[in-house]
Order: structure tokens, then C-alpha cells, then sequence
């Protein structure tokens, strides 16, 4: 099978990975070598589905020893297998590089015959790439559950980002759907990054030159719908990821039904509208300051379809407003429906300077269309003061046209405002 | 009382010293208007010659005490955009008043203006980054033609250096006829009169299919989503990429 062949099918198998992201390590060009990373991450194309491509993101194998029951690639369904040599992913990576089509390489694979080859084949490639063609564009490898750790050390030491994928958000759900897989051969490996990256951080700061170990942070990525969880137990997982194994990002993705299985859930669609909702939550936990149990509880485990989950939030809280947004802090600021980073941030930065009115909100670029329903100045609030939280609730929903059309993006950043 | 009216040469030395001299003798700059002339014969205003050592005083000065303001100026340049000469001077005026900070002043027009010229020149920028295209030619070296609304050949090919100084290459900006060359560690700019495509090398039109079949493959089939792309990527940088040649 020639390089294009292999490459169709193995770029195929790997569309469904959300992770494109490149940003978050900054790693110089070799000396006499090729390619740096940037620090803000570079799309370098937008596919016919509208997402950014940034990585040459394929799998090594696809010719699966396991067989998970979501996964095109297991091992008792009949497609077509391929597999690439090192030097096919490694020549194919510097072309692309060198002509600028890509930031780097995101390598992933199937289980070909045990996860240790699988591994050690992936580690040759980045090996290659970053000792012999001195390869310094961004490379992100998946850890295959169950590799020796020597391998995930030696993998983080060559990648900028690492990851072990989470799978499913339960031990149950992984027995179920993903026999071969334990849960133990996902959390150690994910333990042991965390360590890894803590201590080369840590080494670094008393000498420079101490080696780098997956600069920029180990994400993980789990398949929603396929599985009876809750988003509240969803998003309880991501918090504890976050907070105890220093996650950088949770990648959701919705369980899109390539096929037929009698322990899967039968879907009309897959759940994009609730994926969406599940990185809006995310986000709330990442920058804007809630936790899991803000958002959601056991009463109401599941995220709106209606509203984002900052908006809900708002909605149940109204004690907490109208907030003054010449007076509010960052913090307070944020938790308005339709601000987000950027405009709590022009808000502060601009109200040193003057007050800030209704008008020069419109001039600093705040979008107050749900906004308004929230904010005062001067103590007056934006919207006349005697609305109930109903009639909030259908204000927005008469403003919002296309507020309940399931997006048709995968991964949508900067969601607020 | 009226606005003050100068005029400079259209050059960015030139703009740069008559915002100097302005600053330097005008007590209220917020009261003056400057533009290029044009040399029709009912312009009004008092012309102010171009300075180069006024103008890099001036220049280096920002860079120093203002690096921000100075990273706005450089990038408003690069827009190469009329008219804009008055909210620039009324902008440096109340950066050395107000601060580092003062592209947080958005409620004021002047630096409303330069902050989203400056912004949407530094935006383009960031995107041929990532959209700039290059072509491996039969002696070895690559090659990136390319029509940017901006200016910004040379802060592009700053960051070429940087991630492809191994390779010998060009960048050619076709509207305004001018090329960036890095080769054996230098780096050179120039203007070229007469440009003939140079023929590419024999691998070239493979690796070509083979990025055109990865960005086929990797789009994911009931997503289509062509609007979401073009807002993205809009069409009028397609004519040079590779994935969208034929489209
Ligand atoms: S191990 Fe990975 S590739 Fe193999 S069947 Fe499971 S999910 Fe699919």
C-alpha cells in the first residue's frame, strides 16, 4: 500500500479526535534544525467541516487488538487496516512542516500487537523527528494504556503535550464498553505525567538547562452519550482532573454511532448540543471561577438545553444581581451572562479612566444583548428593575433566535461573548 | 477656534517626524489635524518636512518608555491605510499623557480607531502564519507567494527565519512586488520588476495530493460546515493554498 492510501486511511480513523490544539509550548528551533512552536498555537487551515487544522493528526496503526464497542477500529469489525512505517510518519511530518501546511505531529494509534510495540514504534517516530532531523515543530502523543512506564517517560521527554484518554467517565461504562481496558492502565499512566511534569518544572527552575518534560501539559479526552452518566458526574470527573492530576484540557466528544452495537445506546444524532454544553460548563471551571457543584447537583444533573450554564446559573441566582459594572470585581464580573474574559477585562481596564455608561460599554465592544438583563450603572440597571427571573428567561429566549440549533462545530473556544 | 492644519510628505519617516514636531510645538495637539499631501492645489495646511532622525528619535523613544504603543504604531503602519494621520497624532499625543495603557481607552474615537486598525493588521499577520504556503522549487530552495491586505512581509518573514532557517526560501508579496530571501543565514529584502514562476521540484505535485487527501480525509463528513470555514479562512486567501487549488 503506497504512503496516500495509508494516509487516507489513517487520517480518517483519527477525525474524530478533538484535540487539535497547539498552543501552550514555547520550544526553540534546534540549531541547525527545523520548526519552533508558538506560544499561542497556529491554525494553518480550516477543514470542510469548519475546524481547525493545526496538526498532522493521524493514527500509526489502525489494525486494532482490542475491541472497544464505540471504536470503528475493533478488532471484530471488517475495515480496511493499515499501518505506517516510522520513516513514512517522519517524512511525511517534514514535508508538511517545511511548506508550512502544519504545526507538527499528533501521532495516536490503534493496539497493534501489545501496547509496549505500540508504544516503542510511537516513540521511534519522535525520537527521529526530534534527535536525527532535529525537529522542533509541536508534537502531541497519546500513551497507549497499559505501556511500561519507561515509555511514557521517555515519550515525555520528546513530546510537547501528552495524553492518556480517558475513554469513558466510569470504571463501569470502561467494563462494559472497553473490556481490555482498565481503569488503572489510564489513571497511572496520567498520575505518572502529572509527577513528571511537576518535577521537571520544579528541576528547571534551579537549573535551566534540566530537560523539558511535555512543556505544554498532558489533556485527555472522553466520549459522552455512549455511556448513563450525568453531566454532573461528568463535569465532577473534569474538576478532579483538573484540580489532582493538573490537567491542561478535557476534550469532550460526542459518541458518533459508526456502529451497530447491543450495548450501545441507539441515537438519532449524536449529542453535539450536549457536548457543546459540556465545554461551556468546562470553560466555567477553568477561568471563569464555579465548580462542578455550582453549575449542577444530584437534583439537577443535567446541563440545560435552553440556556448555556452561565446563563442558567444566573436565572437561579437572581440575589446575585444586577451587578454594578463600575464597581464589580473581576471575579463578579465574570459571572455575567454575555461577559466573558475579554469584556470583564476591557471593563476594568476602560473604567480607570472614566465611568463607564450603557453607551461606552456599546464602544469598548461589550456585547449587552443578554448582558443587559444583569448589569447596572450607577445604580441604575441596565433593563428595568422589576423583571422576574421568568421574564428574563423568555427575553432571552424571544432574543435568540438560533439559541436551541445544535452547533455544528466540535470544539468551540471562546464561547462566552 | 479652528483645527490647526499640517501636512507631511506620505511617507512613514515623514509621518513619524511631523508627529514629532507637532508634539513639540503645539499646545494642544487634540486641536491639530495632519494628512499627506496630495499636491492638488487647494490643500491647506502648513507642510512639514520629513526628518529621519526625528522621526527614529521619536520611534525609539516609544519603543522605550511606551513598548506597547510602539507595538501599535508598527502594526498601524503595516495597514498602509489613508486618512488615519489625525488619530494617530491625537493617539501618541495621549499615550505620553495617559500611559502604556492608554490602548485600554477605548471609549476615546482616536484610539478606538488605532487600537482595531493596528488589531486587525496584527490578526492577518497571525493568519498568514499559519495560511502561508510554500512551494519547493527544483533547485532545492521553497517558495510563498501570497497578496496580503497588510504590509507584513517582514514581520512574516522574521518568523520564518526563526521556524525554517534550515531551508533555503522566498516569500513573494505579488500586489506590492516584493520578496523576502533567507538563505545561508541571511536574510535580504527587495522589490522585483519581472517575476517568473521558477519550476518546481519533482516531488513537489506528490506531497501536494498528499496534504490535498489529509485535508479531505480529517474533515469529518455530516459536519460539513462551509460557512464556518470561510468565516475562518475567508476566500481571498484560497488562491495560493495548496488544499484549496481547483475550488
Ligand atoms: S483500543 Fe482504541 S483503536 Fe482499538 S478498539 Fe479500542 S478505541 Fe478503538
Amino acid at each position: 500500500m503506497d504512503t496516500l492510501a495509508k494516509l487516507q486511511i489513517l487520517s480518517g480513523a483519527a477525525r474524530y479526535d478533538a484535540s487539535c490544539a497547539s498552543s501552550g509550548s514555547k520550544r526553540e528551533a534546534p540549531a541547525c534544525g527545523t520548526g519552533n512552536t508558538s506560544q499561542s498555537g497556529i491554525c494553518h487551515s480550516w477543514s470542510d467541516d469548519g475546524r481547525c487544522i493545526s496538526l498532522l493528526k493521524i493514527l500509526l496503526s489502525n489494525d486494532c487488538r482490542y475491541d472497544c464497542a464505540y471504536c470503528v477500529n475493533r478488532s471484530s469489525n471488517a475495515v480496511e487496516r493499515a499501518s505506517f512505517t516510522a520513516r513514512e510518519v517522519v517524512d511525511l511530518t517534514l514535508d508538511f512542516y517545511r511548506r508550512n501546511y502544519i504545526e507538527g505531529l499528533f501521532l495516536s494509534s490503534a493496539v497493534m500487537q501489545s501496547p509496549d510495540v505500540t508504544m516503542e514504534r510511537m516513540v521511534r517516530v519522535v525520537e527521529t523527528l526530534r534527535l536525527e532531523e532535529q525537529f522542533g515543530g509541536y508534537i502531541h502523543l497519546k500513551i497507549i494504556p497499559g505501556c511500561s512506564s519507561e515509555l511514557v517517560r521517555k515519550a515525555g521527554l520528546y513530546a510537547d503535550r501528552i495524553s492518556v484518554n480517558i475513554e469513558l467517565p466510569s470504571q463501569d461504562s470502561l467494563r462494559r464498553l472497553a473490556p481490555q481496558k482498565h481503569k488503572d492502565s489510564i489513571l497511572e499512566p496520567m498520575a505518572l505525567i502529572g509527577r513528571e511534569i511537576h518535577s521537571s518544572l520544579v528541576e528547571r527552575k534551579a537549573d535551566r538547562r534540566a530537560p523539558r518534560f511535555a512543556p505544554a501539559g498532558q489533556s485527555t479526552q472522553m466520549i459522552i452519550g455512549a455511556s448513563p452518566e450525568t453531566d454532573f458526574q461528568i463535569l465532577r470527573l473534569s474538576q478532579g482532573l483538573y484540580k489532582k492530576m493538573n490537567l491542561k484540557r478535557v476534550y469532550y466528544s460526542a459518541y458518533v454511532p459508526v456502529i451497530a452495537d447491543n450495548r450501545l445506546p441507539v441515537l438519532a444524532a449524536p449529542p453535539l448540543l450536549r457536548e457543546h454544553r459540556l465545554y461551556q460548563a468546562d470553560w466555567l471551571l477553568r477561568f471563569y471561577g464555579f465548580s462542578a457543584e455550582e453549575i449542577l447537583s444530584d437534583d439537577l444533573p443535567d446541563l440545560d438545553e435552553t440556556f448555556d450554564p452561565k446563563t442558567a446559573w444566573a436565572l437561579r441566582h437572581p440575589e446575585f444581581f444586577p451587578v454594578d459594572i463600575n464597581r464589580a470585581d473581576y471575579p463578579t464580573l465574570l459571572r455575567v451572562p454575555g461577559i466573558g474574559v475579554t469584556s470583564a477585562k476591557r471593563i476594568i481596564a476602560a473604567r480607570r479612566f472614566s465611568a463607564i455608561t450603557p453607551e461606552g460599554m456599546k464602544k469598548i465592544g461589550v456585547v449587552l444583548k443578554r448582558a443587559k438583563y444583569f448589569i447596572a450603572s450607577a445604580g441604575r440597571p441596565f433593563e428595568k428593575p422589576d423583571r422576574t427571573p421568568a421574564l428574563i428567561r423568555q427575553q432571552l429566549l424571544l432574543g435568540e433566535g438560533d439559541g436551541v440549533a445544535p452547533p455544528r462545530q466540535l470544539l468551540l473556544s471562546g464561547l462566552f461573548a | 477656534m479652528g483645527m490647526n492644519r499640517y501636512l507631511y510628505d506620505g511617507s512613514a519617516d515623514g509621518l513619524l517626524s511631523a508627529i514629532a514636531w507637532i508634539l513639540a510645538e503645539e499646545s494642544d495637539p487634540e486641536q491639530v489635524a495632519l494628512a499627506a499631501r496630495k499636491d492638488t492645489l487647494f490643500e491647506d495646511g502648513l507642510f512639514i518636512g520629513t526628518d529621519a532622525t526625528l522621526a527614529e528619535s521619536l520611534f525609539s523613544r516609544l519603543r522605550k518608555q511606551l513598548p506597547d504603543v510602539a507595538h501599535t504604531l508598527y502594526f498601524c503602519m503595516l495597514a498602509e491605510k489613508e486618512g488615519i494621520e489625525t488619530s494617530l497624532l491625537h493617539y501618541i499625543f495621549l499615550a505620553f499623557t495617559h500611559g502604556d495603557k492608554i490602548n485600554d481607552y477605548l471609549t476615546h474615537a482616536a484610539v478606538r480607531d488605532i487600537v482595531s486598525i493596528s488589531k486587525k493588521a496584527a490578526r492577518e499577520l497571525h493568519r498568514m502564519k499559519g495560511l502561508l504556503r510554500f512551494e519547493k522549487l527544483r533547485d532545492g530552495a521553497y517558495l510563498a507567494k501570497m497578496e496580503p491586505d497588510h504590509n507584513i512581509i517582514h514581520p512574516l518573514a522574521y518568523h520564518f527565519r526563526t521556524r525554517l532557517k534550515a531551508q533555503h526560501w522566498f516569500l513573494y508579496d505579488v500586489k506590492r512586488r516584493t520578496a523576502a530571501r533567507w538563505s545561508n543565514g541571511t536574510l535580504q529584502f527587495g522589490t522585483i520588476e519581472q517575476f517568473t514562476t521558477p519550476a518546481l521540484s519533482d516531488d513537489e505535485k506528490q506531497v501536494q495530493a498528499l496534504w490535498q487527501t489529509f485535508f479531505k480525509t480529517i474533515a469529518i463528513p455530516d459536519r460539513k460546515n462551509a460557512r464556518l470555514q470561510k468565516s475562518n479562512m475567508p476566500m481571498k486567501y484560497w488562491k495560493y493554498l495548496t488544499e484549496k487549488q481547483g475550488e
